[in-house]
Parts: structure tokens; C-alpha cells; sequence
């Protein structure tokens, strides 16, 4: 059934003298040898630039988490159930901060059913005169969280079903517009599956309909989740530990490339204007807040807010859908905070510190140079030190001192 | 109260572009970059004078690169080195005049050696404030156990934006609010929409001095108490933020565009073709509704 042949497992590999890698100096100490550890972990953290490869940047991702028996096990503190969805909390946060424009569901499966925790946000469908589009409503983490912290109190009972819960997702999926990109992301805790029907007719339906699967497995590695993740272009991880489970959640983070065959189009937003009016204005009037709406809190009554351009409702915070006219309310720094992601910032060339003329000071952070290696960028030549150049990397996404020497935006 | 453990750390980032300044001191001689030092020096000496442990740092804002006033490299971290420069006759603080000194021969320096090229007026802010923020992030991580540090950026623009800097610097104000750091504005001459976004996304206070020879007053009374203290202090209001995005084409601000989802590039009007990722859009031609023959009803 499947050509390509899998990869060697690891207990085919010879031994791994992982005792080798501790080495005394001269007075006992081991001091040297951790300190080489720590850095070559803070290293591998830097990972490499995709360059200009297409980002999937408007992304609809379904959470399944397999609530069944198996989770009530405790190797996970206090068990899994609990972690997995502490730290479900946190990729939420985390998922809206580095894609605001994209979508997140959660679907759980438990006693051979699926059903869905919460839901991509209702998609409207708005004709205009040269071109029709199908438009889902950005997100807000807080409805996800709410619903997530609920869920600690299920009871995790009976066996999980794969093929029911890619059916539910895929129910949805389907009807999104193709330059989005579809996602699925799996947490399975067991080893068994109960499906009413073949799944690798499943698989064969998610490859045509573009749907990207990932699995992180909390027990271990099973034969159906690997070609389940390989035919359609995911990734299949099995987690070590708490740690390690977050690391792999996180990994999700970022947006996947998108596949060439996605389609692309001109998507119409509006840019509303945020009006802070006080009770003095006599033009102040004012208005409820459409998205109080569906809220059971009361509506009130508000003088500011974003005002839809199109047709002047009110909201106050976005990114948001207009219930009214359907059109797509985010702010500029929501699209800006992509931004990174399409212009990744190059690695840093490491050298040694010898080699280095003049003042051993760090160009951004001012400190001494003290470490075996330092950065330079590749564009400007100036030097950091590797804290810099983590957070650098990691969170600031632009080199301080190119700044003044590239004209580009 | 803060606790014994708790850092205060404020950045205050200047905008010395030469040119700016020397226009400056031609329109109002009361005003020029003397001035506007001491103003920034007094808010600094304040701060430090705050508590004991509250910490500051200078950098200095040129059109060609961004230079740490205080501390600087040779400083060797407040004694030892300064013998002379540390005895003030009049009984000050010790720290206090050894900072002001050094701040005053750093500007001096700068100023003097650095050649200007080109006669620009932007002032390239983004720079200084990535420079700010690794400085706070090292301070952080060299902290001892049980010590807690909170920081903040003051900016003293004077020049105007250079439109050039977006993406850094809304890399950099993000960066900035995910680290809970205040970037606080306090603007000499032109409003700067960025810098007004800047203080809205983080949190921090935007102002623009009706009176530049005041500078020293508004900057004690506005900027120098800290967040916490802020809610309980009646403080000019916040500004309206535009937050229109610009177009890619002819760099309007609009309020309905286009948005191409590969690059998330802005358009005003609808085309083909997205300049910047060259990916051709799908257009969906519109269906072709035949008009329902209706039955006129004969008159009789």
C-alpha cells in the first residue's frame, strides 16, 4: 500500500554512548560541559529562514483531542487530560497572536463519537459586482479558552474515533475558500481507533480537498496516524515529556508553506477608524456594540468604538466580522504582525571571538563580549553576542543596526 | 510602594538629528539641543533620585546610527574609574553629576565627529528602540534571584517619521508589548502617527508640548511617574490613532481595501496582478443570471 519505505527506527540504530558526552577537566569540575550543552541548546532554538516560500497566512486549523480512557493516565501531571488542555490554553494564545487573521476550532472524541468543543467562526457569504468570495471572521481567543477551561471536567471515557472526528472537521473544511489554508492537528493519547468505515478512503478524500493533518501522539508511534500524516503533508511527532509536548505544540505556531496549488485571491477588508468620543462632543452619539449582541452581559451603551466604513456599526475591538454588511474589520497592525513571518530576518554568521579587531562590545546590548563565538549579520557586519542574537530571532525580527542602511520598508 | 527587589529601569531615547537641530536653533534661539539635554538630563537625575534602585539609560538618536549615551562602554559601573569626574563641588550625588558629565561629553562627541551625509530630516527610530530593548533584555537576564524588573522607553522626537521604517518599527512595538514594556512619546514639533500607535499598543502616554522651552516641566510632570502610579494621576488624554492602513500603490490611507492573502500587501483597487508576490488572482467570473420571463397581464 505504501511505496516509500519508512525511516529506521531507533532501536535498529547501533548504541549511543550518551555517557561520552560528559568530560571531567583538569579539577573534576563539569562546569565546562554544561555550559557547551546549554549553548548548543539555545542554538538549535535559532532555526532556519524559510526565505521567500509562500506562507499560508490565513489559516483554518482544527484541535482534536482524543478525551478517551487513555487519558486519564498519569505520566502527564496530574494527567493528561489536564495538561493537554493547560497547555491547549496556551497555543491559543499564542495562535492569535501570530496569526490574528486566522481561524481555530477544537472537535473532542470519546466513546466512538466526535463532536465539535468549539467552532470556526460562521463564514458569510458576500457577493460583489466582479467577484465573489467566501470570507470566515477573524477570532477571538477568549470564547476557545473559556470552553477549554470547561472541558477539565469531562468525564474521559470509552475509545477515540479517528474517522469521525477528520469527518467533522472536514464537513467544515470543505467549504473554505481555497487560499486559506486547511489544517488539522490531531492529540492522540491512544493506541487504537474505532472508524465505522475504511480510513485510507478517508485519507484519500483529505489529499483531494488540500487538508493538512498533523499528529502528536502522547503514547506512541502508530502505523495509521504515520501514513495518515504523510499522505497528506503533516507531521507525526510522539511527545518525550511535558516539555517536549509543549515544544511540539508550539511548533504549530507558525504558518505552514503553502502548497502550490493553493489558490490565491484579493480578499476585501475594511480599516476602521477608532473614535475615543467623551460626553462633552456634541457630535457624540451613542451606540451599541453589535458583537454585545450574542453575549448574555447586557448591551451597553458606548460613545467610541470602531465604526465599520461600510455601514457605520459599531464594534469595540477587532478583528471582527461586520454582522451587517459582512465586510472584514481588522487594523493594520493585525496585518503587520505577519509581517514577519513573509520577511524572515537571515541567520547570523557565527565566528569566533578571536578573530574580532578592536572593541569586544556587543552592538546591540552593549555588553562585553565574553562568550567563545559571536554573530554578525550578513547584511551590515555588526556584532552581536548570542543573547542578542536569540532575541533577535526570536522575538524582535529585525537587525538593530541594518536599519539605518537598507531603504526597503 | 515598590519592594526593595523590584528595578525600575527607564530608556529615554533622543532624537539628535543634526539637522532638525540646526534649523531649530535658527527659528528660536531659547530652544536648541543644549537646552533640550539639560531637559532630558534633569528628567534622568529625577528618576534616579526616585529610589535606590531604579535604574536609567540614554541613547542617543542620530540620522546615522544610534550611539548609548549612558552607560557607556568605558563606564565602569559608577565607581572606581571616576575620580575626577565624580567629585562635584557642590555636595550633589555622586552618581547624579558622574551621569550628567558623561552624557554631556558623549552628545559633544557625537555631535562633532560624526559627518552628516545626505540631508534628510527623517529621524530612523526604529534603530535606537531595538538597541532599547536589548539593552532591557540583557539587564533582565543578568538579574539575581528574587529581583524583578520593570521597564519603560521615553521618546523625545523631534524630527518627522520616515515612512520608510513601518515594518521595524511595528516589529519592534510588538516585540516591545509582549515584553510588557511602556514605550511612552514626547513630541517636540510634528504629530508621528507610528509613534502614537507605538503608545497605544503598549500602553504608554502620548504628548505633544504645545511649548518647547518647557520641555523640562512636562517631561517631570507627565513622564516620570511609572505605571502604577499613573491610574491614580489625572494625565493628558489619549490621542486619536489613525489606523487606516496605506496602501501599497500610491501610499493613501484608506479605510476599504484589498488584501492579497499571500503577502498580505494592501491594495486600493482591485487588479489582476499583486506587485508585490507576482501571484495572479483567480477571478470568479460572475454567474449569468438569465432574466425571468415574466406574464404581462393582457389589460382586458
Amino acid at each position: 500500500m505504501d511505496e516509500e519505505p519508512e525511516r529506521a527506527k531507533r532501536w535498529e540504530g547501533g548504541y549511543e554512548r550518551t555517557w561520552e558526552v560528559l568530560k571531567e577537566d583538569e579539577s573534576g569540575s563539569l562546569k565546562a560541559t554544561v555550559e557547551e550543552i546549554l549553548y548548543q541548546s539555545k542554538r538549535k532554538r535559532v532555526i532556519e529562514s524559510h526565505g521567500q516560500v509562500r506562507l499560508g497566512m490565513m489559516r483554518h486549523l482544527y484541535v482534536v483531542i482524543d478525551c478517551s480512557r487513555s487519558m486519564e493516565d498519569q505520566d502527564l501531571k496530574p494527567n493528561r487530560l489536564t495538561s493537554t488542555l493547560k497547555l491547549m490554553e496556551a497555543f491559543v494564545d499564542e495562535y492569535f497572536d501570530q496569526n490574528p487573521i486566522s481561524q481555530v476550532g477544537i472537535i473532542t472524541t470519546k466513546n466512538k463519537r466526535a463532536e465539535k468543543l468549539t467552532d470556526l467562526a460562521v463564514q458569510m457569504y458576500c457577493v460583489c459586482v466582479c467577484l465573489c468570495c467566501f470570507t470566515a471572521s477573524p477570532g477571538n481567543p477568549k470564547k476557545h479558552i473559556t470552553a477549554l477551561m470547561k472541558a477539565v471536567d469531562t468525564v474521559c471515557v470509552g475509545e477515540p474515533s479517528l474517522y469521525n472526528s477528520l469527518n467533522l472537521a472536514i464537513q467544515t473544511l470543505k467549504h473554505m475558500p481555497g487560499h486559506t489554508s486547511r489544517e488539522i492537528l490531531i492529540i492522540l493519547s491512544s493506541l487504537t481507533t474505532c472508524d465505522p468505515a475504511n480510513i485510507y478512503e478517508l485519507i484519500k478524500t483529505l489529499k483531494s480537498l488540500k487538508v493538512r493533518v498533523s499528529v502528536i501522539g502522547l503514547s506512541a508511534e502508530v502505523r495509521v496516524c504515520t501514513v495518515l500524516t504523510r499522505e497528506t503533508g503533516g507531521s507525526y511527532h510522539v511527545i518525550l515529556d511535558e516539555s517536549h509536548f509543549k515544544e511540539l505544540l508550539m511548533l504549530h505556531i507558525k504558518p505552514p508553506p503553502a502548497s502550490s496549488s493553493s489558490e490565491c485571491s484579493l480578499i476585501r477588508m475594511g480599516f476602521p477608524q477608532h473614535t475615543i468620543a467623551s460626553v462633552t462632543d456634541q457630535d457624540a452619539k451613542p451606540s451599541f456594540s453589535m458583537s454585545h449582541l450574542d453575549s448574555s452581559s447586557g448591551p451597553g451603551l458606548s460613545l467610541g468604538g470602531y465604526f465599520c466604513p461600510q455601514c457605520h456599526a459599531t464594534y469595540t475591538e477587532l478583528p471582527v466580522e461586520c454582522k451587517v454588511c459582512g465586510l472584514t474589520l481588522v487594523s493594520a497592525p493585525h496585518l503587520a504582525r505577519s509581517f514577519h513571518h513573509l520577511f524572515p530576518l537571515q541567520a547570523f554568521i557565527e565566528s569566533p571571538v578571536e578573530n574580532l579587531q578592536g572593541d569586544r562590545f556587543c552592538q546591540a546590548c552593549q555588553a562585553e563580549l565574553k562568550d567563545k563565538s559571536v554573530f554578525s549579520c550578513p547584511s551590515c557586519h555588526s556584532v552581536f553576542c548570542v543573547e542578542c542574537d536569540l532575541f533577535i530571532h526570536e522575538s524582535l525580527h529585525c537587525c538593530p543596526c541594518c536599519i539605518y542602511r537598507q531603504t526597503a520598508p | 510602594m515598590a519592594s526593595e527587589d523590584e528595578i525600575n529601569l527607564l530608556v529615554i531615547v533622543v532624537d539628535v538629528n543634526p539637522i532638525w537641530w540646526g534649523q531649530q536653533a535658527q527659528r528660536d534661539p531659547q530652544f536648541t539641543l543644549s537646552k533640550c539635554m539639560d531637559a532630558v538630563m534633569v528628567m534622568g537625575n529625577a528618576h534616579m533620585a526616585m529610589a535606590r534602585t531604579n535604574k536609567l539609560a540614554v541613547i542617543a538618536s542620530h540620522c546615522q546610527g544610534s550611539h548609548f549615551l549612558y552607560p557607556n562602554k568605558s563606564w565602569s559601573g559608577g565607581d572606581g574609574g571616576g575620580n575626577d569626574a565624580s567629585s562635584s563641588g557642590d555636595g550633589k550625588y555622586e552618581l547624579l553629576s558622574a551621569a550628567n558629565n558623561l552624557i554631556a561629553e558623549e552628545i559633544r562627541n557625537i555631535m562633532s565627529k560624526i559627518e552628516v551625509t545626505g540631508n534628510s530630516t527623517d529621524t530612523l527610530l526604529a534603530g535606537s528602540l531595538a538597541k532599547a530593548l536589548c539593552y532591557i533584555h540583557r539587564l533582565t537576564k543578568e538579574l539575581e534571584v528574587g529581583q524583578e524588573i520593570k521597564s519603560r522607553i521615553l521618546v523625545v522626537k523631534a524630527a518627522e517619521d520616515c515612512a520608510l521604517q513601518y515594518m521595524n518599527f511595528m516589529n519592534v512595538i510588538f516585540a516591545a508589548q509582549k515584553q510588557n514594556i511602556l514605550i511612552d512619546a514626547c513630541v517636540l514639533d510634528s504629530d508621528s502617527g507610528l509613534l502614537q500607535q507605538a503608545c497605544d499598543i503598549t500602553g504608554g502616554l502620548y504628548l505633544k508640548i504645545p511649548q518647547k522651552v518647557a520641555l523640562a516641566q512636562y517631561l517631570l510632570w507627565v513622564f516620570l511617574p511609572d505605571s502604577e502610579q499613573r491610574s491614580q494621576l489625572v494625565l493628558p488624554p489619549p490621542a486619536h490613532v489613525d489606523y487606516r492602513a496605506a496602501c501599497f500603490c500610491h501610499r493613501n490611507l484608506i479605510e476599504i481595501g484589498y488584501v492579497c492573502s499571500v503577502c498580505l500587501s494592501i491594495f486600493c483597487n482591485f487588479s489582476p496582478i499583486c506587485t508585490t508576490c507576482e501571484t495572479a488572482f483567480k477571478i470568479q467570473l460572475p454567474q449569468i443570471v438569465k432574466p425571468k420571463k415574466k406574464k404581462l397581464k393582457q389589460p382586458m
